[in-house]
């Protein structure tokens, strides 16, 4: 008994030495980091790396050293574990790892069709909403995502089929450029924030209005925007391979 | 993965790449099945179809795309093309709904026994020419009279001065825009020679400072102002002066906020004029070169202009005008010292006593220190109504001017007129005809005995309007108007229908000299017809059918822009197929591949501008700008001890003018503009608490508001909107008006304000 027990027990041993390992990397990383260097996504995509190695280990160590010291049952139940519970959940960290991912300005701007657009909010001296939300600190981090949530996992399922859509036309180069935005925007990603505020409450504009904002039939952006650079703008900058200067002042 | 034809699924290579081939050609399809709004994001309101077109309301004059479904609009939205950037204002989204409110007027109606009743089209016509004739015959040509508007298409204006002017042969033609613009008009041409402003909206991309003076820019012409705003949001350094009496929304984002009191800007431009010479802010090149300067008719010298100023110390203005001497110097400064500096300005300089002379200074200004001529360095008046400077300004359909920019007193211009509108010499009346507060006086006299109204509300506009509502009582009054009923058709022998918007195509010039196309895209309601189709009607049944020889929108505006090309307006390239392209064009224009003009007086840029130097001023014989010696006069209203307060008047973001159409939109009629703004120490005088009804008098009438105690006014002030049928604020308002633009002084008279009592 004690030798199948001491047997079965090493190989585990070796599994929460790894994740342990890769844990204090993790809080190493942390310590010496800023406080935001580590995102969800680096979690997601340490416990998927840490799932997929220690599932290959794992089936390594019991077919090729412990499969004689072992009784079968166990080799079955840890062959199990190898082949199928950890590659799920290596498959649960990369999908994870993308949505949340995807969230990330840097993910927008991996895409060139999007250059002019993350160009112009890092433009200090740009008017367009997207530019004055960015340099004023409105919002902290993941600043495309927080006005286009339909993304990441928690988003909608017309999100993962624009993105679809999105990547079909990208990869097969069939979009119009300058894209254009297709459909009504929904007011929501702006009144999570700003309703309720007493700014925005005192404008008796905005009462009169809100059944209408409420059904998207009217844009807050066709008052307040624009949120982007238009597409003349951006085209232009696109046949300059520029970053976008939203106007040539002065 | 080695591809052998014998793969398991049984699929050779060949007949997988059909089957590709085969899916990809249906996916095309997908769209054609209806499914497409499981592919794309959908509109919330959809859309069979998108129209470039324009702004209903303001002269801001924003692109707006028109979605329309089955003739009928559902839904308008900022044209990214246009000059606006895709914005609009929430009137301008309300145009969505304009043309479909329970106002709308669908049939002619003819007033019988005191009651206006349903007619027909030709009974109401026929109505309306035998009363025209017989007036004609009995009284002569002076017995009519056209009262139009600032709304109405440059072709219908255009229409109904030739026929007034040139076929029944009386300058009575007047218009709306006489108590909006017309102080523009006369500041421009006393300085410039020309009327219409030589910047353009694009100048304000560049500036680095504005003097916003007498406009709540914010408010008002919302879409400008955001251009302003960018403007500061991309250089922080660019100052906002904001001159108003009250503390508007605008002046809260100001740098420099001047409450100077009601119709004191001429001691406050003269003061800071002050500023300029004594720290020598002064581009002696353009007053050596390009700068008359004229008290009256004489001449002066510069020195003499300096003597002149000498007495508007900041010190002396400061007293008069109610603020700092710091503020009056700082301000000065600012506008003297930046790059670039861009003056707005609107009602609240025109509607005033001293509105030319307040209107010449800017300009003045501008030209003293050189901000003249250069992107971001002009003065630049903001215009109210879609086409008063399209419609009304440049077709001269005022009562003492011809096309334009000629005059009715000029022999010679009215020959010019006669030979392009192909009528023997001497058909052009040389009297000059009555103007606005003139013209309703005679129809209380009974001099004018018919008058035709069209897309305006005089009924509620006029000031002082009670005295003249007896007039429009008298007189045989033709109304047309989209809308029914409204203030003036209370007093309407005959109400005609009339089409809105893009009901009728026709093309309006907004405030900086743009010309744009308003496309025909729905049937209109019920038995409504176009203000051209009624004035073409008109002409045919008075028997000058022959000299409106053009009939639709497309004619008239060939005959008109050629006819322009006999002048320094020459926008003859401006032609129907460039404007269905362009998102409007900027006249001077002259041939059709010119781009349009930006900004005038400048040669090389201005195609009219055929000098050699930095400027030419081609409005003026010496070729030279004009600078004025304006004197601050005492107010022509002045307090009196049972009329201690200032009653000012002005709009709300939410409304439009006499609110017949903003009145019906769903998303705006919840709106109240029926309120008082007074300061708590008046309030506290007047035994006032907030929301009380209150009862405010002048001399002329009274009307009941509700009080709304803000320190948004100063002490001493306070403000009404002008926008509300249901309380007038006109019957209180003085009729006197500028002796130069004729134009009322709605922004200032004296009120005493006390509590109603239960």
């Amino acid at each position: 008994m004690m030798h199948h027990d001491r047997s079965y027990g090493r190989p585990l041993s070796l599994l929460v030495a790894f994740l342990a390992g890769i844990w204090l990397t993790g809080t190493t990383a942390w310590a010496y980091e800023a406080h935001d260097a580590v995102s969800d996504v680096d979690v997601f995509r340490g416990l998927g790396i840490a799932a997929s190695v220690a599932g290959i280990l794992l089936l390594i160590f019991v077919q090729y050293v412990y499969r004689k010291r072992i009784r079968h049952g166990t080799y079955h139940r840890l062959l199990l574990v190898g082949v199928f519970l950890l590659p799920v959940t290596a498959t649960w960290s990369t999908t994870t790892t993308v949505m949340e991912g995807t969230k990330m300005v840097q993910a927008c701007a991996s895409c060139h069709v999007m250059d002019p657009f993350v160009n112009d909010m890092k433009n200090q001296s740009s008017p367009t909403l997207a530019a004055r939300h960015y340099r004023n600190n409105w919002i902290a981090k993941d600043q495309c995502y927080a006005c286009h949530v339909t993304y990441g996992v928690t988003g909608t399922l017309a999100g993962k089929r624009d993105g679809f859509r999105h990547w079909l036309h990208y990869v097969t180069d069939t979009y119009p450029d300058p894209i254009q935005y297709v459909g009504s925007y929904s007011n929501s990603n702006c009144l999570s924030c700003h309703r309720g505020t007493n700014k925005w409450e005192r404008v008796k504009s905005h009462q009169a209005l809100l059944g209408e904002l409420s059904a998207d039939r009217i844009a807050c952006i066709t008052c307040h925007g624009p949120p982007h650079p238009l597409p003349d703008e951006r085209a232009a900058a696109a046949a300059n391979r520029t970053a976008l200067v939203v106007k040539p002042r002065e | 993965m080695s591809h052998k034809p014998d793969a398991p699924n049984g699929l050779t290579r060949r007949e997988l790449g059909r089957l590709l081939g085969v899916s990809a050609g249906l996916a095309c399809l997908a769209p054609l099945t209806g499914c497409n709004s499981l592919w794309e994001r959908q509109s919330v309101i959809p859309v069979d179809g998108w129209h470039k077109g324009v702004c209903r309301f303001c002269g801001t004059g924003c692109g707006v795309m028109i979605g329309v479904t089955n003739n009928k609009v559902v839904d308008v939205k900022g044209d990214d093309e246009a000059h606006n950037r895709g914005r609009l204002c929430i009137k301008g989204l309300a145009t969505r709904d304009i043309l479909y409110s329970e106002d709308r007027a669908l049939y002619p109606m003819i007033r019988k026994d005191g009651e206006l009743q349903r007619a027909s089209w030709d009974e109401a016509m026929t109505l309306i020419a035998q009363r025209f004739r017989e007036s004609i015959e009995t009284h002569g040509p002076a017995s009519v009279a056209f009262y139009g508007s600032g709304q109405l298409y440059t072709q219908e204006s255009y229409t109904a001065n030739k026929l007034f002017k040139a076929g029944i042969g009386t300058n009575n033609v007047e218009s709306n825009a006489r108590m909006c613009m017309a102080s523009a008009t006369t500041g421009y041409t006393a300085t410039f020679g020309k009327d219409e402003p030589p910047g353009c909206y694009e100048d304000m991309d560049y500036a680095d400072c504005f003097f916003i003076t007498g406009s709540n820019t914010l408010e008002c012409h919302p879409i400008l102002w955001e251009r302003v705003r960018d403007r500061k949001r991309s250089h922080p350094g660019t100052k906002i002066i904001v001159v108003d009496p009250r503390k508007t929304f605008t002046a809260r984002h100001a740098d420099l906020h001047l409450p100077i009191h009601p119709g004191t800007d001429v001691s406050l431009y003269n003061a800071m004029i002050y500023v300029f010479l004594q720290h020598n802010f002064i581009d002696r090149d353009m007053v050596e070169n390009y700068l008359t300067f004229k008290d009256g008719e004489e001449s002066r010298t510069f020195e003499e202009f300096k003597r002149h100023i000498a007495k508007y110390t900041p010190e002396a203005a400061a007293k008069t005008c109610g603020i700092t001497p710091r503020d009056i110097r700082e301000a000065a400064f600012l506008f003297a010292t930046s790059k670039a500096t861009m003056s707005l300005w609107t009602m609240g300089l025109n509607q005033q006593v001293q509105a030319t002379h307040s209107n010449r200074l800017v300009s003045a200004m501008h030209l003293l220190t050189g901000h003249f001529g250069r992107p971001g360095a002009t003065p630049f008046s903001i215009s109210g109504q879609p086409n008063a400077c399209g419609g009304v300004r440049d077709v001269g359909t005022l009562s003492h001017a011809l096309p334009n920019g000629r005059l009715i007193a000029n022999p010679k211009h009215r020959e010019e007129m006669e030979d392009l509108w192909k009528v023997p010499r001497g058909r052009i009346s040389p009297k000059p005809g009555y103007h606005t507060v003139q013209l309703f006086e005679a129809l209380g006299r009974g001099d004018v005995k018919c008058c035709l109204v069209m897309c305006t509300n005089p009924g509620q506009t006029l000031p002082n309007v009670t005295a003249y509502r007896q007039g429009m009582e008298k007189a045989f009054l033709v109304v047309v108007d989209a809308f029914y009923p409204t203030e003036t058709t209370k007093f309407a022998d005959v109400v005609l229908p009339a089409a809105l918007w893009v009901e009728k195509e026709g093309v309006t010039g907004n405030g900086d000299r743009r010309y744009h196309l308003y496309p025909k895209l729905v049937s209109p309601p019920g038995e409504v017809k176009s203000d051209l189709a009624i004035l073409v009607e008109l002409a045919d049944r008075l028997g000058h059918g022959d000299l409106i020889s053009a009939r639709t929108p497309k004619d008239v505006w060939d005959e008109w822009r050629k006819i322009s090309s006999h002048s320094a307006y020459n926008f003859e390239g401006i032609t129907y197929e460039r404007l269905q392209k362009e998102r409007g064009l900027q006249w001077p224009c002259p041939t059709e591949s010119h781009p349009g003009t930006k900004r005038r007086y400048l040669p090389g840029q201005d195609p009219m501008a055929t000098g050699s130097g930095r400027f030419d001023f081609y409005g003026k014989h010496d070729r030279r700008a004009t600078i004025w010696l304006d004197r601050q006069e005492e107010p022509v209203d002045p307090y009196a001890d049972e009329f201690p307060l200032i009653l000012n008047t002005g709009r709300i973001l939410e409304h439009w003018h006499t609110m017949t159409i903003t009145g019906s939109a769903p998303t705006l009629k919840g709106i109240q503009p029926d309120y008082l703004e007074i300061h708590p120490y008046d309030a506290y005088q007047a035994e006032v608490k907030d929301g009380d009804p209150v009862i405010v008098k002048s001399r002329r009438g009274e009307v009941e508001l509700r009080a709304r105690i803000t320190e948004i006014v100063r002490p001493g002030m306070v403000f009404a909107t002008m926008h509300s049928c249901r309380h007038l604020i006109n019957q209180v308002t003085h009729d006197v008006y500028d002796p130069f633009s004729k134009e009322p002084a709605f922004k200032r008279c004296v009120v005493a304000v006390r509590r109603k009592s239960a």
